[in-house]
């Protein structure tokens, strides 16, 4: 995981765990500004198939604190910005 | 180099060195406490009879350290310690060896072994940090998810044992405190005898 900062227009998205097997990746810039009710969707666009395998049974964290996803998916939520730094977490196996 | 954080009477860290459980007991000494427990969480060689080599841990690291000193202070508090220290392993850890240890210290037993189970139960839940076990052969790593059902990449063969999932998949919020699904814990003595 680099933690260098995204470039302007940018966010930093996270994939740790099982996420990064998924996106063979730690982490990549993507277009910001973006609501968080369509991450899922941008994902499903780039992974096929990440949103039913593995991203409906995780948490999104922006800027270190968890934050809700829209229930109803044509909300569109909070709105993550330029500079952001946005999670995803797979249920955890610590211990 | 351990990445650390301390508040009041709560020390929380994340290191690839091996760990040391007498250093994490000194950080809990105190001649307030009249017991000190220790809980210290080894790789163990098998999955479900399925023989594993070595596990890996990753973390979000900043996040990781915010959690484990969130339950730091919880169970301080919630069992009157005089002081708790936790600290997690990362990167590969052989079999056999401490991937987590819990330090509580307290004026009375009950009160210590109750806390070290609380604390090391809800790192299980939330702690920021997954496990990779790799089985050797052609099988490669499996990412295991501490929640029931809640699998990581792929379980070939594996019948775990998963709750029937919501409308919506299963359901993973993190844990309120206390909350391991069995209802929530009870203290059926809460006040201090004599250790």
């Amino acid at each position: 995981m680099s933690t260098s900062k995204a470039p302007p227009g940018h966010f930093k998205i996270l994939y740790f765990g099982p996420a990064e097997n998924h996106t063979r990746k730690g982490s990549e810039n993507l277009p910001a500004p973006l609501p968080i009710g369509k991450l899922f969707s941008t994902l499903e666009e780039k992974y096929g198939g990440i949103k039913a395998n593995l991203l409906e049974s995780c948490l999104i964290t922006v800027n270190l604190e968890y934050v809700d996803l829209p229930e109803d998916e044509n909300e569109e939520g909070i709105m993550i910005q330029e500079g952001d730094e946005v999670a995803i977490i797979p249920p955890v196996s610590s211990g | 180099m351990a990445k650390e954080l301390q508040e009041g009477n709560c020390y929380v860290a994340l290191t690839h060195d091996h760990l040391d459980s007498t250093s994490m007991i000194n950080r809990v000494r105190s001649p307030k406490a009249g017991a000190i427990v220790l809980f210290a969480g080894t790789t163990r060689d098998n999955f479900a009879g399925k023989p594993v080599k070595e596990l890996q841990y990753t973390s979000y690291e900043p996040r990781a350290l915010q959690t484990m000193l969130a339950i730091c202070k919880s169970v301080l508090e919630n069992h009157s310690l005089t002081s708790i220290a936790i600290i997690h392993r990362l990167g590969v850890v052989p079999i056999g060896e401490e991937s987590i240890l819990i330090t509580v210290s307290s004026p009375h037993r009950q009160a210590a072994w109750r806390a070290g189970e609380e604390a090391l139960e809800e790192c299980k839940a939330k702690v920021e940090v997954w496990k990779k076990e790799e089985f050797g052969g052609e099988e490669g790593g499996v990412w295991r998810a501490n929640r029931d059902g809640a699998v990581g990449v792929r379980i070939d063969g594996d019948k775990e044992d998963k709750p029937a999932p919501g409308p919506h998949g299963p359901i993973l919020r993190p844990k309120v405190l206390g909350e391991r699904g069995h209802g929530p814990v009870v203290h059926l003595n809460s006040q201090q005898n004599g250790s």
